[in-house]
């Protein structure tokens, strides 16, 4: 594979610094922008492991913990009009246990975007922590290279490679699969011993074409673990847009070790007229072909199921809306399944500031169902002051340890002094099968820091 | 708990419902100003009646990125004599602005032989039910030609980058119908016009399962999105993952599953770890009859979720080459992988 993706690189390098090199810069004013986002969060609630490990009843522990996200984001505004230019994006989350003792990590933390980009032309160079989504690669978080480049005739290609980000690799409470900590209660001479990160990369590519009204592309994906190939998936992907606001598209995932369609899927999106949009999926998916390559379950089973529904949105008036979907899944030996929802939204008063939803919805599984009723209200009390209230009640077909519903109440108040800074606060009530009552609370502080800059070129 | 206290429940639900409806239906909130009113529902212009307003009675358009200012206390004072500061205070307190800040030259539009100086012909709701007070994004493309700037997704400098990021799309770019179910393909496709207002962060913010705060948790506010973990998903979760097999595995690995599993005691990767399974879920020796062949050849990923711990796997006991559980393949099984590799051999050995 590595062999395969250096000549493809190294080609797709050259072609682009070629083209790169032939277009002429203009110099608009150099225009800059620098963005910085912050949140802080702080809970307070009373935590158990209900039932515990081998379901011994623990101690409640009064939990206080206190999270920090941040984002960086810089950005050349210029790199639109085809110059050169970097930006950098750097987003991390923390968090402080300040309540609990009995915390497995009191300081935890980590990093989830960290990368700078190189734009030159119509050349792009991305380097660090990042995700590539959509097509073969789903959604693939890794530390390494991406280059993107506009190859001219409407196409443009894509590569990339690098060492997987796998989620929180270190966590105190983290058990990957056949490790000590998990399988040495059985049989300590299976454990597959510590891992090596090394072992863990990925790599695809993509070519893509587009025009205004239709976009395909053809993309690659192979991702290894420790012990071998977790997955080879090359995808085919497609949208148009039809005339009478229509859109369509499909894109197909074969699995290209076991030779197999994993995922298949066609849609419609059609606002039919100004007051109805209607969208129709089906979907084809053959679940073992998303487990790794290197699980000994991925070749226990082949069998597919597929899924067809709908969702419809009807503006009944100004202020009414009436939206609803049902969707079926048709199993392979095996009664099927089904989802439904139908829900009203309404503008409650004329200065547009209360929203009211009312949504009931059917889930049915082989194995069990439940009916759920959700009422949501959201009401700017004051030109800076707003509120939220929700209530649930899900109640299931069959008991789940017992208890056959679930209620829950939560409501907010945002106050928003400056539209840069947002102080929120919190508060839900639950009773479920794992908690006869879960009352928490928050307080979230967010603020933004916009420091974009308009200057000449020198 | 019974059906009945059941419905209680739902009956408490729907109570909070009628009260949140009747809070609503108070029509307390921040009242606009009544433009309709102040410009063509006053008797104006004969003897002894107020001048007739027009905009620019009370506004000055603005140029630039700058708002057209509001009338100074004074104006509202010539007929509001008793009130005119609160009534001031009420009108300057910040509106709704969908979009954002949008530099616009107020007086180069407005002197366009197709507006003809009027102001109503963007912001039309002003006096007309039903039309837009302020102009959708259509009304701009119906003039001018952006589609370049559209295919690169270059907002700026329309409109205010720090802003385009907090506010939803009005006429385009809604995300309507079923866009959530396939963002995938069109997060692929139009990279460009994606960032153009979401960061990689903000993918992350529902795609990295391994942050200990949900995006239900940093986005309680967020009361008309149907986040795939909301209210109370503990006890759903195994009906969510049964409703639509291969979806969780989207975002979260089965280490995942199993680490959490593990901790409570479920995972089969434990010698007396807790048996969820019912009676007769696997038979006792060759010939007894079990159930857990079909329902791991419908969804494995299910099984997955307990039962994949690599050699561990507590499968691979009865399923081995030789042994009594018999060839676990599924029928006409074939596959390119050589019976040498690793994972080949936990059972062809």
């Amino acid at each position: 594979m590595r062999s395969l993706l250096q000549p493809l690189v190294a080609a797709s390098l050259s072609l682009v610094l070629e083209r790169a090199a032939l277009a002429e810069p203009v110099p608009p004013p150099d225009r800059y922008s620098f963005f910085v986002h912050g949140e802080t969060h702080a809970e307070l609630f009373q935590s158990a492991l209900l039932p515990g490990s081998y379901g011994a009843v623990v101690r409640r522990d009064t939990a206080l913990p206190v999270y920090q996200y941040v984002l960086l984001e810089a950005r050349d505004q210029n790199i639109a009009r085809q110059q050169t230019g970097l930006d950098m994006e750097l987003a991390a989350w923390s968090r402080a246990e300040l309540g609990s003792t009995t915390a497995q990590a009191p300081l935890d933390g980590d990093v989830q975007t960290a990368n700078v980009g190189y734009h030159r032309g119509p050349l792009v160079l991305r380097l660090g922590r990042q995700h590539v989504a959509g097509g073969a690669a789903r959604y693939s978080r890794f530390d390494g290279l991406l280059v993107n480049a506009q190859l001219g005739g409407d196409f443009e290609g894509q590569a990339y490679v690098g060492l997987t980000v796998l989620p929180r690799w270190d966590r105190p409470s983290y058990t990957y699969l056949g490790a000590a900590a998990d399988s040495d209660l059985k049989n300590p001479a299976l454990s597959s011993g510590t891992r090596e990160r090394r072992d863990y990369w990925l790599g695809g590519a993509r070519l893509g074409w587009g025009t205004r009204n239709v976009r395909a592309g053809l993309s690659f994906h192979e991702q290894h673990e420790s012990g071998g190939l977790s997955r080879r998936t090359l995808t085919l992907d497609e949208t148009m847009d039809l005339p009478g606001a229509v859109s369509a598209g499909a894109s197909a995932s074969a699995e290209l070790e076991a030779e197999r369609i994993s995922e298949a899927r066609i849609w419609l999106d059609a606002a039919a007229t100004p007051t109805l949009d209607l969208s129709l999926e089906w979907l084809h998916t053959e679940p073992a072909l998303f487990l790794s390559r290197q699980s000994v379950l991925s070749v226990f089973s082949a069998d597919d199921y597929d899924e067809g529904g709908t969702r419809a949105a009807l503006r009944a008036s100004e202020r009414i809306t009436i939206e609803g979907g049902a969707w079926l899944e048709l199993y392979t030996g095996s009664r099927p399944g089904a989802r439904s929802e139908l829900a009203l939204r309404v503008i409650a008063d004329r200065s547009g500031s209360t929203f009211v939803r009312l949504a009931y919805a059917r889930v049915l599984t082989p194995d069990n169902g439940y009916h759920t009723l959700r009422s949501s209200l959201t009401r700017r009390i004051m030109a800076r002051l707003s509120g939220t209230l929700e209530a649930y009640a899900y109640l299931y077909d069959r008991a789940i340890r017992t208890y056959r519903t679930s209620t829950v109440y939560s409501g907010t108040l945002e106050y928003r002094p400056i539209p840069a800074l947002g102080l929120l606060w919190g508060a839900s009530l639950v009773r479920s099968p794992y908690a006869s009552l879960d009352a928490q609370t928050q307080l979230r502080v967010a603020y933004d820091f916009d420091f974009s800059t308009v200057r000449s070129t020198p | 708990m019974n059906r009945r206290s059941a419905l209680e429940y739902c009956g408490r639900a729907m109570l909070a419902l009628v009260m949140a409806w009747a809070i609503a239906c108070s029509d307390h909130a921040v009242a606009r100003f009544p433009h309709e009113l102040h410009l063509a529902g006053i008797a104006c212009g004969g003897p002894g009646k107020p001048a007739c307003l027009t905009c620019v009675s009370c506004h000055s358009p603005g140029t630039g990125a700058q708002l057209p200012s509001l009338p100074p206390v004074g104006r509202c004072a010539s007929c509001h004599h008793a009130d005119a500061g609160r009534l001031r205070a009420e009108i300057a307190a910040p509106g709704a602005r969908p979009y954002g800040r949008i530099a616009f030259d107020h007086d180069r539009h407005l002197a366009l032989e197709g507006t003809l100086g009027q102001c109503v012909s963007c912001h039309s709701g002003v006096v007309e039910a039903g039309g837009p007070r302020l102009p959708p994004m259509s009304k701009c493309l119906g003039c001018h030609e952006h589609e370049a700037q559209w295919q690169r997704g270059t907002c700026a400098p329309c409109h205010a980058l720090a802003e385009v990021r907090r506010v939803l799309p009005q006429s385009f770019l809604r995300h309507e119908g079923d866009f959530m179910e396939h963002h995938g393909t069109s997060a692929v496709q139009q990279k460009k016009l994606c960032q153009a207002c979401h960061t990689q962060a903000d993918c992350e913010g529902c795609h990295d399962a391994s942050q200990d705060l949900s995006v239900e948790h940093r986005r309680p506010e967020a009361v008309q999105r149907n986040f795939a973990h909301r209210a109370d998903f503990m006890t759903r979760h195994a009906i969510e993952a049964q409703s639509q097999p291969a979806r969780c595995v989207r975002c979260h690995t089965i280490e995942s599953c199993d680490s959490c599993h593990l901790a409570r005691g479920v995972s089969g990767g434990l010698i007396a770890g807790r048996n969820p399974h019912p009676p007769g879920w696997v038979g006792s020796n060759a010939g007894a009859r079990s159930f857990h062949g079909a329902a791991a050849r419908r969804d494995i990923l299910l099984c997955a979720s307990c039962h994949d711990q690599g050699p561990a796997t507590n499968c691979i006991r009865c399923h081995k080459v030789g042994a009594y559980g018999g060839n676990p393949h599924p029928s006409g099984w074939k596959s390119t992988r050589s019976e040498t590799s690793q994972m080949c051999r936990y059972c062809h050995d």
